[in-house]
């Protein structure tokens, strides 16, 4: 093992560095059908090296990756290229983040288990769910993994963080004789519930039996659309970079601090808050890159913006005195007042699938493919689809209702439902 | 610049790895891969000059006459015999799933030795020179108008290396890229973002065409800030090469992918032979279809480059595939296998997807439209290759009105449907074309890979929204 800090300490002209590394192992099955088609393992490092070189009152900095393959003569010219680059770069001066030393795991029931046994133990949750008559899941991914992240600078940053994710991407299908559809799942998480995973998975089941039964709805028609936590979180995540310093320094942030998201509008305020650890969420970290560590901050709350966020660099540039870290996009989102029996006082169509929800802060759009939707009409849920729909985002943010009940999938934790009113859909 | 001087070292240790492991499979492959990525940027207030997401290790695969086995490393020099038990007991299977094995054909495995290589400028110019001018395209369109907030220029070069060694094949490929973007933000009162982007593998060629798009990328966003929503309906519409493009890619490009085929996740399997477009469709696929980004001599399972006519005259006649695939499959492989890196698993995958160009003139074409829209630029897509649907962003449109274009734009405008009622509304073909290499495409989310799409303007009818 080279010892690249000895490297970089060695070199006069460099000022600053810092030394990421992220290594990897993983156990991936690959199955067709119930098949298994491909096993596949890995075990690889990242190494990335940063240099900071302070001239011409300026600080200029580059980064460089650096391989297994190299030897320590190789390592040396990284260093002295990335000096003479970050000569080039004449960004305002700023301090890297100092001390600070952490040797942390995140929460896990996994890390005991040999990744072959585990392996096999996710594909039994997976396929207890292929139960449905007429279904199947067709294809089956399984990723299992363990990061072990390492951050070091030279101003003492000296921290480790150990992960054990898994990724699950399944493809529930349902034939008919006329035709088979399909939706696609994914699910990810950091500790193993085989009940949570078979029932996700199964209810997926359900919707895709659902889709094969969906007929085109007449349309143009206005109404009430519901979303679900997954196509919550897309839209909260458009506002939340939104808000980061270095979008704020670069000029290219829509909303400012005080600017009111929801004017006049009667529906639920927002308050939204990214976070650095989730429960079972596999974006979850201590630190940023930079080693600086996370703070949960309030972004958005009542509606109105109420703080930025981002790394310590860009954060030195806004004036901030304790930058909140280069938060990973974690959103946690205060409830509602919205009930089960309001949603359906009104026709509704409720999202199960869409293509991806399409969401525009600078031309005031948010719309989206509705694969799978079923549609309330006062009396009866019908599953519908072949359509679209659109609104003006900022009517829709004003007028938003988030639902009392809250819960916690992947990256989100929050109300379960988010009503938007009055969307075209076509 | 030359292949990489580390993997041609390696050539010995990956054949004695093969030889290692060919006692326990019946066929084994070692790819290494070397790739260098720079980013070269600057806007307003700062600059960065730095690698970009390059690559460098090994990734093996096995064949035992059933299943398919891979393994992702980081070097591979040492005892080979040791290295061969490391990577069989790391691919062992749990005794539970022994018996769950597919059963595919025994891979191919015939000789061949070469080494290819595509010379591009890089070297002609240093870092200093590429910032240099990044800086002034940066400062010229600063300058052009007072409502620029801030203006992005950017230079990525990259560069492949690549060794692929079987018992009977060793195959080198040496090539690179580069894309440019000029991106500004305006605001006159209304804030927007515009884009220009270019790829080639001239680097002489991306800092012309960047210097020559600065008044149309401040013309662009004048426009958009003035752009509205579109109202949502059924057009005629006239598509710009890279809209065209992102048809192909995401209407058919994705539903031929032949692993889709394997797992019966992909309509197209059951249309073959039919007609899925109007007659006068035709389209390609392939890294030796034409010259963009995703035009290397040979994929990641070693095969080499193809020209895939995907539809023929309105008709589905061929797939995509990569060699697991194909073997399940019994067809030979077009040289689609590729992967995300040296860590990921190869899966079949578009390269550079067009279709051919037609007969009409662009000008008659928006001339035949009463009311609709020309639609520019990809933002994005969706594919849904079981169920035919897809989903397509493009950045702007402008209004067409009794045949003239307008100043009218609209903005974001996604286009929706059915791909066998979209293709089959292509009613003309323009003489034009142009591939777009500037595009990474995902499988599913996830496993992004460089491509390329283009070809003709098309006229079609289609949802806007």
């Amino acid at each position: 093992m080279i010892d690249i800090k000895r490297l970089l300490e060695s070199n006069p002209a460099v000022d600053g560095w810092r030394i990421t590394e992220k290594a990897t192992a993983s156990y991936e099955l690959f199955f067709v059908h119930k098949e298994l088609e491909t096993v596949r393992a890995t075990d690889t490092v990242d190494t990335g090296v940063t240099v900071y070189v302070d001239h011409d009152g300026k600080k200029g900095d580059s980064t460089f990756a650096v391989y297994q393959s190299m030897t320590e003569a190789d390592i040396k010219k990284k260093i002295d290229a990335a000096v003479r680059r970050a000569r080039l770069v004449f960004n305002e001066p700023y301090t890297l983040p100092q001390g600070g030393t952490l040797e942390a795991a995140l929460p896990t029931n996994m890390a005991e288990e040999e990744p072959k046994a585990l392996a096999c133990r996710i594909a039994d949750a997976v396929f207890a769910a292929d139960t449905l008559t007429g279904g199947s899941i067709n294809a089956c991914e399984i990723f299992l993994y363990r990061d072990t992240l390492h951050v070091t600078n030279s101003r003492g940053v000296d921290k480790t963080q150990r992960m054990h994710r898994v990724m699950i991407e399944a493809i529930p299908t349902y034939t008919t004789d006329k035709e088979s559809v399909e939706l696609y799942e994914d699910h990810r998480f950091t500790s193993f519930d085989p009940a949570r995973v078979t029932a996700e998975i199964a209810a997926r089941m359900q919707e895709v039996k659902d889709r094969s039964l969906a007929v085109k709805p007449q349309t143009p028609m206005t109404v009430h659309v519901v979303l679900r936590p997954q196509e919550i979180r897309e839209l909260l995540c458009n506002l939340a970079d939104d808000a980061r310093y270095a979008a704020v320094y670069s000029h290219a942030n829509l909303h400012k601090l005080g600017d009111d998201l929801q004017p006049g509008g009667d529906g639920d305020k927002l308050t939204l808050t990214l976070k650095g650890i989730l429960p079972g969420c596999e974006r979850s970290s201590y630190f940023d890159a930079d080693g600086l560590a996370l703070r949960d901050t309030c972004l958005i709350r009542n509606g109105v913006v109420e703080s930025y966020y981002g790394s310590s660099r860009f954060g030195q540039y806004l004036g901030i005195q304790e930058p909140s870290g280069d938060l990973p996009s974690c959103l946690s989102v205060a409830p509602g007042t919205l009930r089960e029996a309001e949603i359906k006082s009104a026709p509704y169509l409720e999202c199960a699938s869409l293509s991806g929800l399409q969401v525009d802060l600078y031309n005031d759009y948010i719309g989206g493919e509705i694969r799978l939707a079923y549609l309330w009409d006062g009396q009866k849920k019908t599953p519908v689809t072949g359509i679209s729909m659109s609104g003006k985002l900022s009517e829709a943010l004003s007028s938003l209702r988030l639902s009392e009940k809250t819960t916690v999938e992947g990256a989100y934790e929050g109300p379960e439902k988010m009503l938007l009113r009055n969307m075209a859909v076509l | 610049m030359p292949f990489s001087a580390y993997l041609n070292g390696k050539r010995d240790d990956c054949a004695a790895l093969v030889q290692a492991l060919s006692a326990h499979f019946r066929y084994v492959s070692v790819l290494g891969t070397d790739v260098h990525a720079a980013v070269i940027r600057a806007d307003r207030k700062s600059s960065a000059v730095q690698d970009g997401r390059g690559e460098c290790g090994f990734v093996v695969k096995m064949h035992d006459g059933q299943s398919f086995f891979e393994y992702s490393l980081d070097d591979i020099s040492g005892d080979p015999e040791a290295l061969a038990a490391r990577i069989l007991q790391a691919v062992q299977v749990d005794a539970r799933l022994q018996g769950r094995m597919i059963s595919a054909e025994v891979l191919k495995d015939e000789p061949l030795r070469q080494d290819f290589v595509r010379e591009v400028d890089f070297a002609d110019f240093s870092d200093e020179e590429l910032l240099g001018v990044c800086r002034e395209l940066s400062e010229t369109l600063l300058k052009k108008d007072a409502h620029v907030l801030n203006a992005i220029a950017m230079v990525q070069p990259y560069l492949v290396s690549k060794l692929f060694v079987t018992q009977n094949r060793q195959l080198t490929q040496h090539y690179g890229w580069a894309n440019g973007y000029l991106m500004v933000v305006y605001n006159d009162g209304r804030m927007v973002q515009a884009r220009h982007v270019e790829g080639a593998d001239q680097l002489r060629e991306i800092i012309a065409n960047l210097k020559a798009h600065t008044d149309s990328v401040i013309d662009l966003a004048r426009h958009l800030t003035r752009a509205t929503p579109i109202e949502p309906g059924v057009y005629d519409v006239i598509t710009d090469s890279s809209i065209s493009g992102l048809i192909a890619h995401e209407a058919f490009g994705h539903g031929v992918e032949m692993d889709q085929f394997v797992k019966d996740r992909a309509l197209a399997k059951q249309f073959m032979g039919q007609y899925v477009a109007s007659p006068i469709t035709n389209m390609h696929d392939g890294a030796a279809a034409t010259h963009s980004v995703a035009s290397y001599f040979f994929d990641d399972d070693g095969v080499l480059a193809h020209d895939t006519q995907i539809i023929r005259d309105g008709i589905l006649v061929a797939g995509l595939s990569d060699l697991a695939s194909a073997a399940q499959l019994g067809t030979a492989p077009t040289g689609n296998g590729r992967r995300d890196s040296y860590k990921r698993k190869a899966y079949s995958r578009m390269t550079n997807t067009f279709f051919e160009s037609g007969k009409d003139k662009l000008e008659d074409m928006i001339a035949s439209v009463k009311h609709g829209y020309m639609l520019f630029e990809t933002n994005n897509g969706m594919e849904d290759p079981k169920n035919w649907q897809i989903q397509c962003t493009a950045e702007y449109g402008i209004e067409i009105v009794d045949g003239k274009l307008t100043d009218h734009y609209v903005s974001p405008v996604v286009m929706s449907g059915s791909v066998p009622e979209l293709l089959k509304s292509i009613s003309m073909v323009s003489d034009g074309f142009q591939v777009i290499g500037s595009g990474m495409c995902g499988k599913g989310y996830k496993e992004w890979v460089r491509v390329s799409d283009g070809g003709p303007n098309l006229k079609v009818r289609v949802k806007l929204g």
